[in-house]
């Protein structure tokens, strides 16, 4: 049995991402570097060969997952089951935990100006964030950070996939101010450094192989 | 470098429906504002359409109102005007937010009615700052409007990060997986009022019928007694005359025959009904009837005593 056989195997059958090293406990033979290997050894396979699915990596996991060229086809079915699609009002919540985790109710309701309890408790049922410590302040607030099934709910590898800054087109900043600048940036520049240099171009959707998850 | 033209790239194609004019005009819902847009009736839409991904039909957070809060207004007010975010003029975008809330805030919920007017009163406030007499060239400290520009470029930041987010997301659901599994939400426990009365209850618990009983196969354990045993070695004597000790229990096999018969031997021969032989050691064990006047029935013995010869003058 081939190494890539035995990975085939296991991925085939997971019905979600496994880790190198879940994927390791397959067989005494394997180690990290087999396995890599091995997911490497599939990837060109399936590629070779045209299959309509593929290995993508979801946070530090390794899935089998459908080429997006076919999901009209699965879409006519009712049986595929599909993730939910994020209101506008999640979208942003998410998008203010995963730059500033870990981080308190009060804080995001700073941020966005409206009440978040429901929105923060609806993600929380989702699994999309949990509880990640307790805050200092007076109350000792819950403080929530994004959850592994956040990377796998947007297909990213890790937080560094987040878009830097600099790269989105933020329309107010066209009036060319230093200030301003360093008041969209700043905070999100500590956490981050400068994401975009250090993630693998493109990320997993051109199928970036196991060789690139240095990023997770 | 890839990666930095696709994020952009995306970005800009989730934010180009809802950046630009009329989609925005379209979606206008909490009235009109003079020289922005025009009236759409003032009403409120549970759909949003704002955003194309939140035209499916599976709203994960149904939103009342097209926007998702003071903040969402204000920085449509400036985009739509095109104003420079660092110059705002406070007084017009003040009377445009207040033409806004006053026209949809009664359809609003206290809570949110209160998020609008909060900001609101922050505008007016920074209006009033600015209002007021300064002496030549002093300075202001800070512009009042400083820390409003902040808050709104950072709530900008992250509302371009969750079209970013959105679009991962329209992306990542072209892919599928093997049976995709739901995380379930946590079931709100729920508290109904018991309607049933004692005597209903005691109805149908007396209704219900009894439990029928778990079938059990016990073999029931047939107990040798050694007065059974004396019987059949008395009938054996009788007949026989002598025979081996192992017929007593040979065809059960079973230890407690076998202990039976033994005690019931050993009982008979110290009453001196009968007489134990064992030529070798371990070999077999014979039983003869013991001639005795204390025992064997009156009428057998002539017989007996044949039978015994018989056998004898056999072997």
């Amino acid at each position: 049995m081939r190494p890539d056989q035995i990975i085939e195997a296991t991925l085939f059958a997971s019905q979600t991402p496994l880790t190198v090293s879940e994927l390791a406990r397959a067989d005494e033979s394997l180690d990290a570097g087999t396995v890599r290997d091995a997911l490497r050894t599939l990837r060109e396979r399936y590629e070779a060969a045209e299959n309509a699915f593929q290995v993508y990596q979801l946070g530090d996991g390794y899935q089998l997952l459908t080429r997006p060229e076919f999901a009209p086809y699965l879409e006519r079915f009712d049986s595929v089951p599909r993730p939910p699609t994020l209101s506008r009002a999640a979208l942003e919540t998410l998008a203010i935990i995963a730059y500033r985790q870990p981080i308190g109710r009060i804080e995001i309701e700073d941020i966005r100006g409206v009440a978040s309890t429901s929105v923060l408790r609806t993600l929380q049922d989702w699994e999309l964030i949990d509880i990640v410590a307790r805050g200092d302040g007076l109350g000792r607030p819950l403080l929530y950070g994004t959850t592994r099934q956040f990377l796998d709910h947007f297909g990213f590898r890790s937080l560094q996939e987040l878009p830097h800054p600099d790269d989105l087109p933020i329309a107010l900043r066209q009036v060319d101010d230093p200030e301003g600048r360093a008041a969209a940036g700043g905070t999100t520049n500590e956490r981050h450094g400068t994401g975009a240099g250090v993630t693998e171009p493109d990320g997993w959707r051109n199928g970036a192989g196991p060789a690139s998850e240095t990023a997770g | 470098m890839i990666r930095r033209r696709s994020a952009r790239d995306t970005a800009t194609g989730a934010s180009a429906s809802a950046g630009e004019g009329h989609e925005r005009e379209d979606v206008y819902h909490l009235g009109s504002v003079p020289g922005v847009v025009p009236a759409r009736g003032g009403r409120l839409s549970a759909v949003p359409s704002r955003l194309p991904s939140q035209r499916r039909t599976e709203p994960f957070v149904v939103e009342l109102d097209r926007f998702q809060g003071p903040l969402d207004l204000l920085l449509h007010l400036i985009r739509a005007q095109d104003i420079d975010i660092f110059d705002i003029p406070i007084s017009q975008i003040t009377s445009q937010f207040q033409v806004v809330i006053e026209s949809g805030i009664d359809r609003l919920e206290l809570d949110r009615a209160g998020e609008f007017l909060e900001l609101a009163a922050t505008l007016v406030r920074i209006k009033a700052q600015l209002l007021l007499p300064r002496r030549e060239e002093e300075d202001w400290g800070e512009d009042p409007r400083a820390e409003l520009v902040r808050r709104l470029l950072e709530y900008e930041f992250f509302q371009e990060v969750s079209h970013v987010l959105g679009a991962a997301e329209a992306e990542r659901r072209r892919h599928h997986g093997k049976g995709y599994v739901e995380p379930r939400a946590r079931p709100e426990p729920v508290r109904e009022e018991l309607s049933t009365t004692l005597e209903d209850l005691l109805e149908v618990a007396f209704a219900l019928p009894e439990p029928i009983p778990e079938p059990t196969h016990v073999a029931p354990v047939r107990v040798v007694t050694v007065e059974e045993k004396v019987s059949v070695i008395r009938r054996h004597l009788g007949r026989a005359g002598r025979f081996l000790f192992s017929r007593l229990f040979g065809s059960w096999n079973d230890r407690q025959h076998v202990v039976a018969a033994l005690l019931a031997c050993l009982e008979l021969a110290k009453q001196q009904v009968l007489r134990l032989e064992q030529v070798t050691r371990f070999g077999s064990i014979w039983i003869f009837p013991q001639e005795s006047p204390l025992v064997g029935p009156q009428a057998n013995e002539g017989a007996e005593e044949r039978e015994l010869a018989a056998v004898e003058s056999e072997g």
